[in-house]
């Protein structure tokens, strides 16, 4: 029991050392547990309903009683942020969920069984790839009809191709590397493979994608609000919100400052822990000239 | 090589094929019914006998391949249909709006190009503080939504300073802002990626026996590392323009320039089904032509790969 | 005698491990010397300290290495770039990936002629060539189009046109066949004849390093245990030595 919590305090310890050698990572872990945080605190302090008007205090500057300011129609900007938190980002983690459950098994599957199937699985993926991301997005949304969750499911139906051919990549690595070239000899099974011997190995690399993914789908989700093919007004989203900022934004800066900086904020994080942990992952070192 | 071009040209087919049949069902499998939907937004409320015959005039009463296989033996003669917002044919609409979203697209590659290779080889050329300068910075930039700094540079550069209009004539002046907010973000991201290629190759045994030779840094650079780049780096660069393409929609419809980003929201609002066709289907043949020309390139600058296609 | 080089109570560490503890020997100025010892007993650490193509996390800890007077450990990478090449150049283990892929062959050979400060450069390559019995025409072909052996002369080339002081070659044969390991040395003693340079000659093999080296020093992990006369090698006392001889006559029975 003693020497089990001394290896824990140990593991804790060699996570702390990682920390102050990675100083972009623990940025990100920060900032990203720093908006866990704040979207929890509606638990605990109370804020002005996100969607309460008040026309006579419209674009009104950060105040005592409004500390990030009201926006065009009078509504508190702070709260608006806050309760956006779960929006944006939750809608980005669900969206990440989706091309995961898509990318996930359709990369495995490919990589594992090769072949013809692969080759098709893999020029399906292509097809759809053909298209700038983006853009197919905005057809999804086009057909379904703008809100937000056209948009989650235009990005997607983009992004899952991409990620599919990254986790097929690694599968391909993985199934190259010694023992499990011998556990296949010994006509282990597929499943048993899978679980046994590839997933170890691609999970390293593959919280590199989710990460550095999650930011680019974020990117995305935020840049479709913007557009107005997102979430709807009155929805508290950044992108949103900054879409409604765009008539006033020379009157009342904060309105473009705060829901701007959130989302550059999450998106940093977001690359910063996908950066970080890749630079851990690899620590080839060049020749110096 | 042209057999080789031939041959890519060749292997792309289904890609090209599949590509139309998921434009075409995107938007012809969409829930609602376009006329109806057209007719309601005019005030008018049909009749089932309206819309039966309105249905059969466009074809939409046929099965899904029946429609399909007309739709492609039209598009292949440019013929996408007319607009159901407009009434001009779909092909006029693009044509008068794909100069602009070119010159941006094409301006932002170049932006991005130049400022990747600055970023990445100053990366690599410089030490060990600014290195780690650099690579926060390209991360923040990576970051940055180009909506929000196409807001703010609006603000500092229109409202602050005034040295930039915000409706322009589609000169090229007004081309700066555009191309800035659509390149820093992509040229930062790729700066990475040839910093990481440079080093990657950095830690090659070719680049020790140079070293140990005396080469100086940069025709090590110039002379051994780059024809091995060249060819990836292209790739990842006319990648790149697929973002750029979609980033364009954003900046188009923040700077107000008359690109085919405004004329595909506009459709989106609208449901303009045969525009939002035609744009997903040139939008992904711009982006083939694009990846056909970085596979090329790798071809070239590929002694291994050019040597054997040269001999078959 | 006058040293072309000497190392001096060399320590390399790693990651809070000791690769080379204490390593000192000679080099007299045309003197061939073999350097013999397990794999992974810092042999090519040591040619890699000696060139300054030590990368993170290796780094030296302590000691010296002396070229023309000056410790080169102190050396700034400009004046780093001055000495390789024509003081000391190295010929490394790996022929397979050493040259540049995407660069032909002459290109990569007149780019050392343009180092050396040679004044007719093609003929210096093709006279180099020559040297290394390799027909001229490669000098239009690809690495990927020669065979180890050739490219292993390539490199022999390579050094014949720079004409270090100091050659060090690590494992040239390593890898190759017998009769390709055979010219392999011949045009290496053809290159240390005709350009007068010192030799370090890297090898686990004590068979090869009889070809080339009159002494050898014996190391184990990442010290110089012995050194002596190769032919003496044999008799040695030393117990590492002495493994070392018996693989090689072994080898030379089986053969």
């Amino acid at each position: 029991m003693n020497n089990l919590s001394a290896k824990k305090l140990n593991s804790v310890y060699q996570f702390i050392l990682i920390l102050k050698k990675h100083s972009g990572l623990s940025i990100g872990i920060f900032i990203l547990f720093a908006f866990a945080f704040i979207s929890l605190s509606p638990l605990f302090i109370t804020y002005i309903e996100p969607n309460k008007m008040d026309l006579l205090a419209r674009l009104s500057p950060p105040s005592n009683e409004h500390i990030l300011g009201t926006d065009h129609l009078g509504r508190d900007v702070l709260s608006r942020f806050v309760a956006a938190i779960p929006v944006s980002l939750g809608a980005a983690l669900f969206a990440m969920m989706v091309i995961l459950a898509i990318a996930l098994p359709w990369g495995l599957v490919a990589g594992i069984i090769g072949g013809r199937v692969d080759a098709i699985m893999m020029r399906m993926a292509d097809i759809i790839m053909a298209f700038p991301t983006l853009i197919f997005a905005l057809a999804i949304i086009g057909f379904m009809g703008a809100s937000l969750e056209a948009s989650i499911i235009g990005v997607a139906a983009a992004w899952w191709p991409s990620n599919a051919r990254m986790i097929r990549a690694l599968v391909l690595a993985a199934k190259e590397r010694e023992f499990v070239r011998a556990a296949r000899l010994a006509g282990a099974s597929h499943l048993r493979i899978i679980f046994r011997h590839i997933m170890p190995q691609i999970l390293p690399p593959l919280t590199v994608i989710i990460s550095l993914e999650t930011a680019s789908v974020l990117l995305a989700l935020s840049s479709l609000s913007f557009l107005g093919i997102g979430a709807q007004p009155p929805t508290p989203e950044w992108g949103a919100m900054l879409n409604e900022a765009r008539p006033f934004f020379t009157q009342a800066l904060h309105m473009l400052l705060v829901p701007g900086l959130a989302v550059t904020l999450a998106v940093l994080g977001l690359n910063l822990v996908g950066e970080g942990l890749r630079h851990i992952l690899d620590q080839r070192e060049p020749y110096k000239w | 090589m042209i057999k080789y071009l031939l041959i890519r040209m060749a292997s792309a087919l289904p890609t090209l094929l599949g590509m139309t049949i998921v434009a075409f069902a995107i938007v012809s499998l969409a829930p609602g019914d376009p006329i109806e939907q057209e007719l309601r937004a005019m005030g008018i409320v049909p009749t089932v006998e309206d819309l039966n015959a309105l249905r059969a005039k466009y074809g939409l009463d046929k099965p899904f391949i029946y429609r399909y296989l007309d739709w492609m033996s039209r598009a292949v003669q440019f013929d996408f249909g007319t607009s159901i917002a407009t009434g001009r044919t779909v092909i006029n609409e693009i044509s008068l709006h794909f100069p602009a979203t070119f010159t941006l697209a094409i301006s932002a590659l170049f932006g991005t190009i130049l400022i990747s290779l600055t970023l990445g080889i100053a990366a690599v050329a410089s030490n060990q503080n600014t290195a780690s300068f650099l690579r926060a910075l390209t991360v923040v930039l990576v970051s940055i939504p180009s909506f929000w700094l196409a807001l703010i540079l609006i603000y500092i550069f229109v409202f602050y300073f005034g040295w930039a209009r915000l409706v322009g004539d589609g000169s090229l002046r007004d081309l700066v802002l555009p191309v800035i907010t659509l390149s820093l973000g992509s040229g930062a991201a790729l700066g990475r990626v040839v910093y990481e290629r440079i080093r990657a190759e950095m830690c090659e045994d070719y680049v020790r026996l140079a070293i140990a030779k005396g080469v100086s840094p940069a025709k090590i650079l110039l002379r051994h590392i780059t024809p091995r780049i060249i060819g990836p780096l292209a790739t990842a660069w006319t990648n790149a323009l697929g973002g750029l393409l979609g980033g364009a929609v954003i900046v188009e419809s923040i700077f107000g320039w008359p690109g085919l980003g405004q004329l595909i929201l506009q459709a989106i609002s609208q449901r303009d089904f045969p525009i939002i066709q035609a744009y997903l289907v040139f939008m992904g043949l711009g982006f083939f032509i694009t990846s056909l020309i970085a596979d090329i390139i790798v071809i070239i600058t590929d002694p291994q790969l050019r040597r054997k296609n040269s001999h078959e | 005698m006058v040293n072309a080089l000497s190392v001096e109570e060399l320590s390399l560490h790693a990651n809070g491990q000791t690769l080379l503890d204490n390593v000192s020997f000679e080099l007299a100025m045309g003197e061939r010397k073999g350097l013999i010892g397990a794999s992974g007993c810092g042999k090519s650490l040591s040619a890699s300290a000696i060139c300054g193509l030590l990368r993170p996390p290796l780094f030296i800890a302590s000691g010296r290495i002396i070229l023309d007077g000056r410790n080169i450990l102190d050396f700034t990478q400009k004046e780093w770039r001055a000495v390789r090449g024509r003081h000391i150049f190295q010929i490394f283990q790996s022929p397979g990936t050493a040259l540049t892929l995407a660069m032909r062959i002459g290109p990569q050979l007149l780019e050392a002629a343009e180092i050396a400060g040679v004044k007719n450069s093609k003929r210096t390559v093709l006279k180099a060539l020559h040297d290394v019995e390799l027909d001229e025409a490669i000098t239009e072909f690809f690495p990927y189009q020669l065979s180890g052996g050739m490219k292993q002369r390539v490199l022999i080339a390579m050094a014949l046109i720079l004409r270090p002081r100091i050659l060090i070659a690590d494992e040239p044969t390593t890898g190759l066949d017998v009769l390709t390991e055979f010219e392999i040395l011949s045009s290496l003693n053809t290159m240390i004849e005709e350009t007068g340079a010192s030799l370090l000659f890297i090898s686990h093999d004590l068979r090869v390093v009889r070809n080339v080296a009159q002494r050898t020093l014996v190391m184990h992990e990442g010290r110089i245990v012995e050194e002596t006369q190769t032919d003496m090698l044999m008799q040695s006392s030393h117990q590492h030595s002495k493994s070392l001889a018996k693989a090689a006559a072994s080898l030379v029975r089986s053969c």
